[in-house]
């Protein structure tokens, strides 16, 4: 497990990725702090216009911007990589030789994919709190509900949100973990898991197909709003962490059934 | 490796295990209850007397109205004038807090946004997250009140009661009441009271209301139409707690950097933030007539009540349809016909009714 995790953070990619996540926040404070014009409430994405007022937003806005693109980008390129990337490599075989079995080595390697999504959600909020502490006025954040909290309860409800998005990704990465068996091209994994993330999210916004849209699992994605409400509304955190268990047992199910009747050549 | 299907057996047994687990869910919630047998006059009678004083709860209201869907994209859909036929098609969620007969607050749960209506007192505050705009009212100094909050609603907020007092209103003698099965609603068990009109005039087709059978508080209200299997109108709690909610729930500050206006006399009969309904002062003259009487009653609005930049509204012109004279808005439930002169007719009947309306004045 250490060695896996080590494999995945000691390789550039994963620090391209990200050091890329980090630059949105930064990109989004920078832009706010040099633009002219005062942006005006309701424009852009949500509470871009709070953060001149109150630097800690920073971190959320970078959050909703990131979470239907960028992270499901990044998660599909390390999910998809796990057992593809392996086969092309020609260390799948080695890896089996040593007698640990097929399962744990699935579950070690979708251990280090879910690691990752945490690396990938604390990056976005970490670095967005850097940006807003430099370059903007940092005071109680206001919610929602209209209330306003003090600094240190919005840094809990941040490293929240940053939990939610984290739990949210953890059922992409099983399914790339899954798609990762049935092909030794690692990109073509990374790819169907990126389409079939935007596919989910398109089907999400499509009101024909209603009924399926409590099982997507990009539904839950924008929830984390819920948490920035006066009282917190633990309800579609509940429903999230339900539904990505749910996508974390079928998609496991299928890995587990692909990979350990597969015969690795490679 | 002798027998290689076995090992997908767990990638086909956990989708059906799981469609079958949801599937069980959802049934136990709607699972019908035995409760001691009570007759209609009974049940409202339970609703008169009940004693409701403080509560919290999650609300879930969805419309199925036969209206087009709005695409929803992204948090900025629900701005503008749009938002006022939001409310007509898809759902929304949104709790409630009350305290007392003077303290409440009602959160509309939009996605990344809230609409906030907070009363403490004889203030009123309003909120929309999505500009970051609040608007304060005072509210007029009333006698003081011994009766349940369920009694006199404060203005704006939207429970199965408010909406169950309404349609508890229209029972006549055009009316059939009878109590339907038990039922589970938030938890709670409750009487089903089914209010059927005998009118054929009206859409209506049964209003059935889920009555708590510890308490007597309408935990939802269900509105069918003629000719359609799904409730066109449904308001219930998910979540319902008779407790006292937390007192700093009410005590409502404008946050620092919002835009605050002063706003007359309260008159709101609608959510918080739905547009800038400015709530204007009207005249004797410019209230709404209403002919008739229960289900098949028409209110009249006479010309200049509604404003004609809500009328022009690119989304109100998609969603109505030119008839002679004006423009119709026909759903399963409610009809709505403008006409060119600025008056506006409304009712829960069919569109025919409304023109001999217009056409008798």
């Amino acid at each position: 497990m250490a060695s896996e995790l080590s494999v995945l953070f000691r390789r550039l990619r994963t620090w391209a990725m990200l050091l890329a996540l980090a630059a949105i926040p930064i990109l989004i404070a920078a832009a706010v702090k040099l633009s002219s014009h005062p942006v005006a409430p309701g424009r852009g994405p949500p509470f871009l216009d709070r953060i001149t007022q109150n630097g800690l937003f920073v971190g959320v806005t970078a959050m909703i911007v990131s979470v239907p693109l960028f992270l499901p980008l990044t998660i599909g390129v390390v999910a998809g990589d796990t057992i593809a990337g392996e086969a092309n490599l020609g260390t799948l075989r080695y890896l089996l030789v040593a007698p640990a079995g097929r399962v744990r080595l699935l579950l070690i390697k979708y251990a280090a994919a879910a690691a990752f999504c945490l690396a990938a959600t604390l990056t976005v909020a970490a670095a967005g709190a850097m940006a807003g502490v430099a370059l903007f006025p940092v005071g109680p954040v206001t919610l929602l509900s209209g209330d306003t909290i003090g600094v240190g309860e919005s840094v809990v409800r941040s490293l929240l949100i940053a939990a939610y998005i984290a739990v949210s990704l953890l059922g992409l990465s099983a399914i790339g973990l899954a798609i990762s068996t049935f092909t030794d091209v690692p990109v073509g994994a990374m790819a169907a898991t990126i389409v079939l993330s935007v596919v989910s999210q398109v089907a999400d916004n499509l009101p024909q197909l209603e009924w399926l849209h409590p099982w997507l699992f990009s539904h839950y994605w924008l929830g984390f709003a819920d948490l920035l409400r006066q009282p917190i509304s633990w309800t579609s955190f509940g429903d999230n962490a339900l539904l990505q268990a749910g996508y974390i047992v079928a998609a496991g199910a299928l890995a587990y059934g692909k990979f350990t009747s597969k015969d690795v050549l490679s | 490796m002798t027998r290689p299907w076995l090992r997908w057996l767990p990638a086909a047994l956990v989708p059906v295990a799981l469609a079958a687990a949801a599937l069980a869910g959802s049934y136990q919630a709607g699972a019908a209850t035995s409760l001691p047998h009570k007759t209609a006059e009974e049940v409202i009678a339970m609703i008169g007397r009940a004693d409701v004083h403080s509560l919290s709860g999650t609300l879930l209201q969805s419309s199925e109205l036969g209206l087009p869907q709005l695409p929803s994209v992204g948090p900025t859909a629900t701005q503008g004038p749009a938002s006022v036929i939001e409310l007509l098609s898809g759902s929304h969620t949104a709790r409630v807090y009350l305290d007392g007969p003077a303290k409440a607050r009602f959160q509309v749960m939009d996605l990344l946004a809230e609409r906030d209506l907070v009363r403490n007192g004889n203030d009123l505050w309003l909120y929309n997250s999505a500009d970051n705009s609040a608007a304060h009212m005072t509210m007029p100094a009333e006698p003081a009140r011994t009766a349940a909050p369920h009694a006199t609603p404060t203005p704006g907020v939207t429970t199965p009661d408010v909406v169950a007092q309404h349609f508890l209103a229209a029972v006549g003698p055009t009316t059939d009441v009878t109590v339907g099965d038990g039922t589970t609603v938030a938890g709670h068990t409750a009487y089903q009271l089914v209010i059927k009109p005998r009118s054929t005039g009206t859409l209506v087709d049964s209003v059935t209301i889920a009555v708590d059978s510890a308490s007597g508080l309408p935990l939802g209200v269900d509105v069918r139409a003629r000719g359609q299997a799904a409730a066109a109108f449904s308001l219930s709690f998910t979540e319902l707690s008779l407790s006292t909610p937390d007192a700093a729930l009410f005590s409502f500050t404008p946050p620092p950097g919002a835009a605050v206006e002063e706003k007359a006399t309260p008159q709101l009969r609608a959510l918080p933030g739905k547009t800038g309904q400015a709530p204007q002062a009207k005249a004797a003259a410019d209230r709404p007539t209403i002919t008739g009487t229960g289900w098949d009653a028409v209110m009249a609005l006479p010309a200049g009540t509604v404003p004609a930049d809500v009328r022009s509204a690119p989304t109100l012109t998609q969603l109505t349809q030119p008839v002679a004279g004006g423009r119709a808005l026909t759903t399963s439930l409610v009809t709505v016909l403008m006409l060119d002169d600025g008056r506006v007719f409304a009712g829960m009947v069919p569109l025919e009714r409304l023109q001999s309306a217009a056409a008798t004045k």
